[in-house]
């Protein structure tokens, strides 16, 4: 029970790293992406590459970090990775949804987004091939916090929760105390009165882009960190990432990452309550509860 | 009578003896059968052809029960409807009383339930593998109509739990994918290890394309079990035994046959692998399965490599022999309840070949029974009209798998039947 929830709120982190950029596009773009999520598999294969470039440039990088099973060659490879798959979602949004959403309806958005989602997917898996790839091949053992009952925490779960708290910090203080934040939630609440008051839509919509598509890419390498890279983790991880975006409510960045945590803990505590056959369904009841009780989501507001 | 008339007429006479005697050896009558076999895909074409071989081999022995054998071939397309029609035509037009078919379980299942137990004609499978047939005899449904030279998921299953009982595991957890193939394993060797002495501490289902399995893995962790059974395909089982083994679990493992792969073995890693063995069914090795390589060789041009020949070709001689030991005019009761004079283990053993069908003959006529070796080995069916198949327990090595352990089809069966 106590292992559930911690667990939970381990799984929570990098579900709520890639609930943020899914709620920020979503509300400011006013469209579903369902290809978000392969912006996870981007930056998490966009890693590999490049820390398997470091390692061979700079060996010395490749040392692990204490009990993690990180090197700073992944660190560095993050860090790129982040940028690369940021400016990708910009590319794409250029490429793509910009003409649909110039001609098309929401629904038109949807569909491209889709269709982006199984582009991404298939390229990826056309390169690496299907089977999964690991950072590091070695498994990183488990501390054991107590005997009895049985709690076991990874080193690295510990480093992906308190890198992704850091993260929401900084997010937090850049959409709350700059002008950059200010310009944001405006263009979010109204484009056109927002546009009225000197504000650059274009650079706007860019600069949601690269921070959805920034923390996308951390998610993804988290997530391979803790599991495996696979080129169908997108597909996987779509559900869970809408559910807690849904749930925290379209819009609220908070919310999101209330909902991140709240899908984790649930998907790991149902199996206390339910057969294992069964929780697929959770993240799919979570929003119907939700949504019956608060349409809007938990921090969500109506808006026309 | 004049001496002349007396001698034409025992000329004719004589002569009208031996031209019935080789209205015997031209067999006047024809016996058909039906076969209802995927032939429209690419691996359903050479189990059919396996098929007429057989039927082949058996006319030039002179046919079974006096009579030529003519299959009625037709195509299932892998689709149950067209199956079950196929079967329909061939048992209410055709009036045969032996179908052969179909590969596929699923079509089989309908085939055997709509068609040929109403109408009381026996079916032989020679590929279908799902125990939900098994299932169905038990209950008494199939009217002992039901025969496959197939084996079941049961005996790698069996395997599983003498490979936990050799080992000294005293408690194992399993972790199966959650389909058809992995609930029935994980139902079969959840029962196997209980038969053995073995406590199975979790059974826990793996959804495909989980993001994570960790919650999974932590449920059978809980118990601390001695090792892990895995019932799951490459993907889902490389990411719950990564997860598992750096929870602290056993690195004690026992795996189906599905996880006998170079990307598993890569991604969880050798140093982690050392004691994970698997388990597999595998081919006889025999001499009358030699021997019907060699016929494939001969009549094809190629070895038998494709899925479901040995047993296709099993199936039909098994089916035709035991039509010969029902003599004439059998219904399909008749032909079913014959089937254990010619797989008797007591038996007189008969090759499969026209040679081999001749000797039967001999052997049935005189009232003995006969043990027929094919190419799958010694075929014996049990009450439910199942087979069991030889099988390996392998292990991982740095180049592939090795093999740790071949149990013959004797040894095997010795297994199962220790485990009721």
């Amino acid at each position: 029970m106590i292992q559930n929830l911690i667990d939970g709120i381990l799984t929570g982190s990098y579900l709520s790293l890639g609930a943020i950029g899914l709620t920020l596009v979503m509300h400011i773009l006013r469209f579903a992406n369902f290809s978000h999520a392969e912006l996870l598999s981007l930056g998490a294969y966009c890693a590999l590459v490049f820390d398997a470039l470091v390692t061979a440039l700079v060996p010395g990088l490749a040392a692990k970090l204490g009990p993690l099973s990180l090197t700073w060659a992944l660190i560095l490879a993050t860090l790129i990775s982040m940028v690369l798959t940021g400016l990708s979602a910009a590319l794409i949004d250029r490429l793509v949804f910009k003409r649909v959403r110039e001609k098309g309806q929401e629904l038109s958005m949807v569909f491209a987004s889709f269709g982006m989602a199984l582009v991404i997917r298939n390229v990826i898996g056309l390169i690496f091939g299907l089977s999964p790839e690991l950072y590091s091949k070695d498994i990183a053992f488990a501390t054991i916090l107590s005997r009895d009952p049985l709690i076991l925490v990874k080193p690295d779960q510990v480093f992906v929760l308190v890198a992704a708290l850091l993260l929401m910090l900084i997010l937090h203080l850049i959409l709350s105390r700059t002008t950059f934040g200010y310009a944001l939630r405006a263009v979010a609440e109204n484009p056109s009165l927002a546009q009225v008051n000197g504000v650059n839509l274009a650079r706007t919509i860019m600069a949601v882009w690269l921070i959805g598509g920034g923390l996308a890419a951390v998610a993804g390498v988290f997530y391979g960190l803790s599991h495996q890279i696979i080129p169908v983790m997108g597909r996987d991880l779509v559900l869970p990432i809408f559910a807690a975006t849904i749930v925290g409510g379209i819009g609220s960045v908070y919310g999101a990452v209330l909902g991140g945590f709240i899908v984790g803990i649930a998907g790991n505590l149902a199996l206390v309550i339910l057969p294992s056959g069964y929780t697929p369904s959770v993240p799919f009841l979570l929003i119907l509860v939700v949504l019956l009780i608060r349409p809007h989501g938990l921090f969500g507001e109506a808006r026309a | 009578m004049s001496i002349m008339k007396l001698i034409w007429a025992a000329v004719g006479l004589a002569l009208g003896l031996s031209a019935l005697a080789g209205a015997v050896h031209a067999q006047e009558c024809t016996t058909k059968i039906g076969a209802v076999l995927p032939t429209s895909v690419d691996w359903g074409r050479p189990i059919a052809e396996t098929a007429q071989f057989a039927v082949d081999q058996v006319n030039a022995a002179g046919g079974a029960a006096g009579c030529a054998i003519e299959m009625v071939l037709r195509d299932t397309q892998v689709d149950p409807k067209v199956g079950v029609d196929a079967a329909k035509a061939l048992v209410d037009l055709e009036g045969v009383k032996l179908l052969l078919g179909a590969v596929s379980s699923g079509v089989s299942m309908p085939i055997l339930t709509s068609v040929t137990v109403p109408s009381g004609v026996v079916q032989m499978s020679c590929c279908s593998s799902s125990t939900a047939f098994t299932k169905l005899s038990e209950e008494g449904k199939t009217s002992g109509l039901w025969f496959r030279t197939f084996a079941t998921t049961g005996v790698q299953s069996a395997i599983g739990a003498k490979v936990a009982k050799d080992k000294g595991y005293g408690s194992v957890a399993i972790l199966y994918k959650n389909d058809d193939w992995g609930q029935d394993m994980a139902r079969l060797i959840a029962a196997n290890f209980a038969a053995v002495g073995v406590e199975v501490t979790a059974s826990v289902a793996l959804n495909d394309g989980q993001p994570s399995y960790r919650a999974e893995v932590t449920e059978a962790l809980t118990s601390q079990p001695d090792a892990l059974y895995l019932a799951l395909y490459p993907a889902e089982g490389t990411a719950a035994v990564r997860e598992w083994i750096s929870l602290g679990g056993s690195q004690n493992m026992i795996l189906a046959n599905s996880l006998k792969s170079d990307e598993f073995r890569d991604n969880v890693g050798m140093q982690y692998l050392g004691a994970a063995v698997g388990t597999d069914t595998a081919s006889p090795r025999s001499e009358s399965a030699d021997a019907f390589r060699a016929a494939y060789v001969e009549r094809f041009g190629s070895e038998p490599n494709g899925p479901g020949l040995a047993n296709s070709y099993d199936a039909t001689m098994i089916a035709l022999l035991a039509m010969e030991a029902a003599g004439k005019d059998a219904t399909g009761a008749d032909i079913a309840a014959a089937i254990a004079k010619v797989t008797d283990a007591d038996g007189t053993p008969v090759s499969a070949d026209t040679a081999g069908f001749q000797q039967a003959r001999e052997v049935l006529a005189g009232g003995g029974t006969v043990m027929y070796q094919g190419g799958t080995g010694d075929v014996r069916f049990d009450a439910n009209g199942d087979v069991s198949a030889p099988a390996v327990v392998w292990s991982f090595t740095d180049a592939g798998t090795q093999e740790v352990e071949y149990l013959s089809l004797n040894e095997v069966d010795a297994f199962i039947a220790s485990l009721n």
